[in-house]
């Protein structure tokens, strides 16, 4: 499991891509043997910028494996910090954090 | 006297009742296991929205493709121009699990979020925004190849 974030300076926005590998198992899928894998899958997502909460999700086993976002910040300045964080079912999480250039 | 008096029991009656429908129920912090749980759509989104008034809004955009050859992977994008958008919900209709993702976003993020959802059959994707203390709605339908979600 890991995330990868990008960003990407425009005139009117700064855009954030993240990639989160995860299973997201929904608990209705079977393994080869038929036999039901159990739900896994991520609920909370947080973006900060600056320590500063700017986004905050709730997710369901709805979402697609490996989730891919994107979102648009209206501003930033060079060196300001974004951090992702995210936990799971199974109280499994990971963090990243990335300087805006 | 006595009509003055049911009047102003009536009206505080009102406010508190009023009150409370102000806003869907719970704050965005911890994650809301009853609204994820399957179920049913209509009564899902009745637990969260109660009898709130919802207006249908062509301002919130959404990006889908009319036909999704596999339901494992559907990619979404959602924007408005409008201003004070703080909440999003998207909701897959057949979906065993209709709620599928629920946003909230601080004022220096524009209104604009992609990202890939998983669908059970054809059925409409729905999306609500909350603006203020509005509930505006749009959906597009998408026809499903593929199922995404499992056989259960």
């Amino acid at each position: 499991m890991s995330i990868k974030i990008r960003t990407q300076r425009f005139a009117e926005y700064t855009e954030i891509k993240l990639l989160l590998s995860h299973p997201m198992e929904n608990g209705r899928n079977r393994d080869p043997n038929g036999q039901l894998i159990p739900a896994h899958f991520i609920r909370e997502l947080t973006l900060e910028l600056n320590d500063k909460t700017v986004v905050n999700a709730n997710l369901g086993g709805s979402m697609s494996k490996d989730p891919f976002f994107t979102f648009r910040l209206k501003s930033t300045v060079t060196g300001d910090r974004l951090r992702i964080r995210w936990l799971d079912n199974h109280d499994l999480s990971d963090q990243a954090e990335h300087v805006i250039e | 006297m006595l009509r003055r008096v049911f009047l102003k029991t009536l009206s505080r009656y009102l406010s508190a009742v009023l009150g409370s429908l102000a806003f869907p129920k719970h704050a965005l912090s911890k994650w809301p296991e009853q609204d994820f749980a399957a179920g049913d759509f209509s009564d899902k989104f009745r637990e969260i929205f109660a009898d709130l008034p919802i207006s249908d809004s062509q301002e919130i955009i959404i990006n889908l493709p009319e036909i999704a050859e596999n339901g494992a992977v559907v990619p979404i994008t959602i924007s408005s121009a409008l201003p004070n958008i703080k909440r999003l919900y998207i909701w897959a209709e057949k979906n065993p699990t209709p709620l599928v993702a629920e946003f909230e976003f601080d004022e220096s993020m524009m209104l604009f979020l992609t990202a890939r959802i998983k669908m059970a059959e054809s059925c409409p994707v729905i999306v609500i925004a909350q603006q203020g203390d509005q509930l505006l709605r749009n959906q597009k339908w998408v026809t499903v190849m593929q199922g995404g979600c499992g056989t259960g």
